[in-house]
């Protein structure tokens, strides 16, 4: 083709025009001057909510406005954040993943109070822990609580009948009440069932200590505490198994095929059931669960809320209280394995009923107890980072063999630095 | 890794806006033969300009533009949304003491050197050899290049799976010859050897496909000569071969220099499943390069100001190490 020089000319400068006006029109939804926009978009990542409840929400608003989901893949906050500081294109309403809600914080104004649009007349149905970790020390609440990941110990009962022990949760619940106990417990194991382990690593374990206490590595008054007394406690259970030979040493993805085979016990959240029996599908029914050794802790569970430039606040709040209502919530629970923030969904039949996976055992009865239980504790915006040398320092005890003692200095040395670049005293 | 950018342009010879093929000529150009034309306004070009401008906007908003934010951004502290605040040198005084990013230089330039070196001796090997082949010419270049289109996500997850320690394939039939498992993703040499043979896998048949276009433009006389006077294949290769493809080799040097300081995907996939730091390149982080310990700083503590200064000072690195290559390169040829 011979294309001459003018109609070249012509066609690029046709093409530049049509890509500037594109961008100009992708600009416009985000900056909507009235605050009662008919299009509201909806962010959320795949498995934050259930999908029906979404779509029914869709259409039960449908006459008053226009609900559009997307579903974000990929690395969800990092999104977020470039949406948010840029400014446009940002949701109406968005999730917000439980790890990341204390990052958010301190960008407390990028969103609306919940409070204001009536979240404080509602928000008893919502566990009290939860919903403080999304609100401001000066009492914004910026996030509407979705889930939560309560703690317990998932074990395998044709295992433990196999080494004489009880398999009844109760009774697995009294001999393991203590870290120590269950440590004894999986010594017993071990010597009944060789080459089987008690926990995977030792990591997991940490993050389950420190979240049963009420403090954690940086304090209300942003004071570097990661040194202090119950950290180093949380460390040293932490260790104890690896020590007493029973951590399988697992960080990478054969825990999938070592979760059917010589792991006899694992800790997790409620959501954890899920990976289990989608790794290890072989063994419906000998699971059960019940509290975890020392008290139960929270791992995960999300938020939605509501970024500062919603198009339509009133009506984006109505649509997160209808999606997130204890009746919904338990629908949720039941098509997602979502378990809700609202206590009131834990009586619903929806959540009652017995899990085959676990041989019929109703998981709610360890779940919903252990959801109450939970301590209130303040997570500082830099925690999520001052702990990972703390993980990092425990997989090298168990990948290199380093000295616990050693791996601690290091641990606190480095979470120290971190603290302080990230502006913590 | 990002892939490769093309050899550069070759140089053109520079043209005025002077005589030149007629089709390109500017109109109003008075005609050819004057003997120097008198400079023209740079306006009167603005179609030529308006043509080459989409690269231009492009470049500049996606790379000129974040490469000197970034810059200035090593000078702030900044989570991404909130204020900035202006802290001096600040980050680069806590970088100086973070033994974190010291670790991380090392691992990089140890798994750089793990893979450059047989990447590149590799591909000289493979192209020497694919040179002399005969049958299959295309099937053999096609089956040695295929490694670099190949998703780096792709093969990290299968390099990942082939190399775990408890399920892997490796492991697997190590154990058949009755060798006891290696611990390829836990043991901090050994994980830097697997990231190494990925880049090498992935690397080498990118770098013979250029010494291939290479030995294909040197003259069969020359080879001919040399046979006559009586030298084998191998001293062919190191007294022929070697010092007329100087250029391209220290091109692909620099190019591996910069490529292999880069990596990034590969621990980061390979270790994105480890249960307790995603990002921090696996066990010991022995996989932590410092691209990835800046995406951890930036992208997952939104510390942005850190990880600008993290880049920064590895870009000084990168320069320091290009310009050292070039000298050994470059160091023969004067002799």
């Amino acid at each position: 083709m011979d294309l001459s020089r003018r109609g070249f000319l012509q066609a690029a400068a046709l093409t530049a025009a049509a890509s500037g006006l594109t961008v100009a029109c992708g600009n416009g939804s985000g900056s909507a001057g009235s605050k009662n926009g008919k299009n509201l978009t909806l962010w959320y990542w795949g498995g934050a909510l259930s999908d029906k409840v979404v779509a029914e929400a869709k259409t039960h608003f449908g006459k008053e406005v226009k609900l559009t989901v997307a579903s974000i893949g990929g690395d969800f906050k990092s999104k977020l954040v470039t949406t948010l500081s840029a400014g446009t294109s940002v949701p109406d309403i968005t999730g917000i993943k439980g790890e990341d809600m204390a990052s958010f914080l301190p960008n407390a104004n990028r969103f609306l109070d919940l409070n204001d649009l009536g979240f404080k007349e509602i928000s008893s149905k919502y566990l009290d822990w939860k919903t403080k970790l999304a609100r401001t020390e000066d009492g914004k609440q910026i996030g509407f609580p979705i889930d939560i990941g309560p703690t317990a110990l998932f074990y395998r009962a044709d295992q433990f009948d196999k080494a004489g022990l009880p398999t009844d949760p109760d009774k697995v619940a009294a001999e393991a009440g203590t870290w120590e106990d269950y440590f004894a417990l999986g010594v017993e194991l071990r010597k009944k069932l060789p080459g089987t382990y008690l926990i995977n690593n030792i990591s997991s374990v940490f993050d389950m200590a420190v979240g049963q206490g009420t403090e954690r590595f940086i304090d209300r008054d942003n004071r570097f505490i990661g040194d202090q007394d119950h950290i180093r406690k949380a460390w040293t259970t932490a260790v104890r198994p690896y020590t007493l030979g029973l951590d399988a040493k697992i960080n990478d993805n054969s825990w999938n095929a070592a979760i059917g085979k010589n792991l006899t016990t694992e800790l997790g959240a409620a959501w954890h059931a899920l990976d289990i029996e989608q790794a290890a599908p072989n063994t419906k029914g000998k699971w059960r669960v019940c509290a975890m050794p020392g008290g139960p802790a929270n791992q995960g569970g999300s938020y939605l809320a509501l970024p500062k430039q919603c198009r339509n606040p009133e009506e984006a709040f109505k649509i997160i209280s209808w999606i997130l209502s204890p009746e919904n919530d338990a629908r949720g629970f039941a098509d997602a394995a979502i378990f809700p923030a609202a206590p009131a969904a834990y009586s619903m039949p929806a959540m009652t009923g017995g899990d085959p996976f676990f041989g019929g055992q109703k998981v709610i009865e360890v779940f919903g107890p252990a959801a109450k239980a939970i301590p209130a504790s303040y997570e500082a915006p830099a925690d999520a980072a001052v702990m990972a040398p703390y993980k990092t320092a425990l997989t090298s005890i168990e990948a290199k063999g380093v000295k616990p003692d050693d791996a601690w200095q290091d641990a606190v040395s480095q979470a120290k630095q971190i603290a302080r670049r990230q502006g913590v005293k | 890794m990002t892939s490769p950018p093309v050899a550069g342009p070759a140089a053109a010879p520079r043209r005025h806006g002077g005589p030149g093929p007629a089709r390109f000529r500017p109109r109003r150009t008075p005609p050819a033969g004057a003997v120097r034309p008198p400079r023209r306004r740079v306006l009167s070009y603005w179609r030529q300009y308006l043509a080459i401008s989409p690269f231009f906007l492009i470049f500049g908003a996606f790379s000129f533009f974040p490469v000197f934010y970034s810059l200035y951004l090593a000078f702030q502290r900044w989570d991404g949304m909130g204020t900035m605040q202006f802290v001096g040198l600040d980050q680069f005084r806590f970088l100086w003491d973070d033994p974190v990013f010291w670790m991380s230089i090392r691992n990089t330039l140890v798994i750089w050197v793990l893979s450059t070196v047989p990447t590149l001796f590799g591909a000289l090997v493979l192209a020497t050899l694919l040179h002399s082949v005969r049958r299959f010419k295309g099937f053999y270049r096609i089956a040695l290049y295929i490694p670099n289109v190949t998703s780096i996500v792709a093969v990290s997850i299968f390099f990942g799976a082939v190399f775990s320690n408890n399920f892997g394939l490796v492991n697997a039939v190590l154990g058949v010859v009755g060798i006891s498992p290696v611990p390829w993703l836990s043991n901090p040499w050994l994980i830097k050897l697997v990231i190494a043979l990925l880049m090498t896998w992935m690397w080498t048949g990118y770098n013979m496909i250029i010494y291939l276009a290479g030995l294909q433009a040197i003259p069969t006389q020359i080879y001919e000569a040399a046979k006559l006077d009586g030298a084998g294949p191998v001293r062919t290769f190191f007294q022929i071969t070697m010092p007329i493809m100087r250029p391209i080799i220290l091109f692909t040097v620099v190019i591996s220099t910069i490529n292999g300081l880069q990596s990034f995907s590969e621990p980061q996939v390979l270790f994105g499943s480890n249960a307790a730091n995603p990002n921090l390149g696996g066990p010991g982080q022995a996989g932590l390069t410092t691209l990835l310990y800046f995406y951890q700083s930036a992208f997952v503590n939104n510390d942005y100001g850190y990880g600008a200064a993290i880049v920064w000072a590895f870009f000084v690195l990168i320069m320091v190490l290009v310009v050292v290559n070039w000298r050994i390169v470059q160091r023969g040829r004067k002799s």
